[in-house]
């Protein structure tokens, strides 16, 4: 695998959701990905969203898809679980897509939040967004152009969890 | 005053505003005072304040109307801080006080219902032309300032409870979302529902 420095992650990061359209995004930090909010507010072609709570995130960006926006939230697994209502009763019940980075705290070999981590897989599959754990650099591309196909398709959240691997964090 | 006196007196203010209506009876109310393609309607309790803010930074140039309740809003009183941030220029948020739960039952929302100022939450969070109304009239005004001067604008409006006998909704939310997004394209001139191309078409 790739090694990979934070500035250059969040770089890269941006860059893919770029390349896969998407032009509209909320954010609320996790120190984790300090560099990839960083570089979303400093890009001009994306609408850079902060947050109070990540549930408000995901109604912002269903009021920005009803007005023709590509979006996608970044938040931690904490920050997913904060959204789940949100999640159903308005972009599964309306069917509204968005595309979620996650950060996912508690991931194998993350201390501090192994209860998080083990909830994080579940409750996704529980509420039918498919998934896709993303470890390497080399991936960021394409992992996120054929996430946001799924979700603009299906007119469903789809998730990607980012790691300490691909965010070049320890 | 009554929401659905209210509704009937704004509504001949109105063209082609876009309106997202709370998870209550607001939404009921104003559609069949107002009935367009233009309204949407929130099923989660509390989003429809930030779907509005959402909508109203896709839609720069539309003036975009948000029904809220007071207990929605104490659910998501942080979405007062983000429109506080972002300054939308378009967007006119109502808050209808009734003090209580109406579609839970008419439960208070909080002990201290009664004796907050929503208005001077919204300003203190950011949101300068924020102002309490009592009335009708003074509701009327508002409203007039917040269509002919920029906002983010806040209007709380102190009502008494109860809800209108009016007909139920012609539409689901979901195809009320589709209604409303077929509504945006035709009058932004847009494409949002792009239909994907099966490969064999783009080959040719």
């Amino acid at each position: 695998m790739t090694a990979i420095d934070p500035i250059a992650a969040g770089a890269a990061i941006v860059a893919g959701l770029k390349k896969a359209g998407i032009d509209f995004v909320a954010t609320l930090p996790d120190e984790k990905m300090l560099e990839v909010i960083r570089a979303v507010e400093a890009d001009r072609q994306l609408k850079h969203v902060p947050l109070c709570r990540e549930e408000e995130g995901i109604g912002i960006c269903a009021g920005a898809y009803l007005a023709g926006k590509k979006t996608a939230i970044i938040m931690q697994n904490a920050g997913f679980l904060n959204s789940c209502n949100a999640l159903t009763t308005t972009s599964l019940q309306l069917q509204i897509p968005i595309l979620m980075l996650i950060y996912y705290a508690g991931d194998i070999g993350d201390r501090g939040f192994t209860t998080l981590g083990a909830v994080t897989e579940p409750v996704l599959q529980a509420m039918g967004f498919r998934s896709y754990v993303l470890r390497r650099p080399e991936e960021i591309d394409e992992t996120l152009a054929g996430a946001q196909i799924l979700a603009d398709d299906s007119k469903k959240p789809v998730a990607v969890l980012l790691t300490k691997s691909v965010l070049g964090v320890k | 005053m009554k929401r659905f006196e209210c509704l009937q007196a704004i509504a001949p203010l109105i063209k082609d505003e876009l309106f997202v209506t709370t998870a209550g009876g607001a939404t009921n109310e104003w559609n069949a005072v107002r009935p367009s393609d233009g309204n949407i309607q929130v099923k989660t309790l509390g989003l429809c304040s930030s779907i509005g803010l959402g909508l109203a930074i896709g839609l720069p140039k539309r003036k975009v109307f948000v029904f809220d309740g007071d207990g929605a809003l104490w659910m998501n009183l942080g979405s007062l801080a983000t429109i506080g941030l972002h300054q939308p220029k378009n967007l006119i948020h109502i808050l209808w006080d009734n003090k209580q739960y109406e579609s839970s039952g008419g439960e208070p929302t909080v002990a201290t219902a009664g004796t907050i100022d929503f208005a001077g939450i919204a300003k203190s969070a950011g949101i300068k032309n924020s102002r309490a109304v009592g009335t009708v009239d003074e509701l009327k005004d508002a409203v007039s300032f917040a269509l002919n001067n920029d906002g983010p604008h806040f209007i709380a409006a102190n009502i008494e409870a109860g809800r209108a006998e009016v007909p139920p909704l012609k539409y689901d939310e979901l195809e009320n979302k589709y209604h409303f997004i077929r509504y945006v394209e035709d009058t932004e001139g847009k494409s949002i529902l792009r239909l994907p191309q099966s490969a064999s078409y783009l080959l040719k």
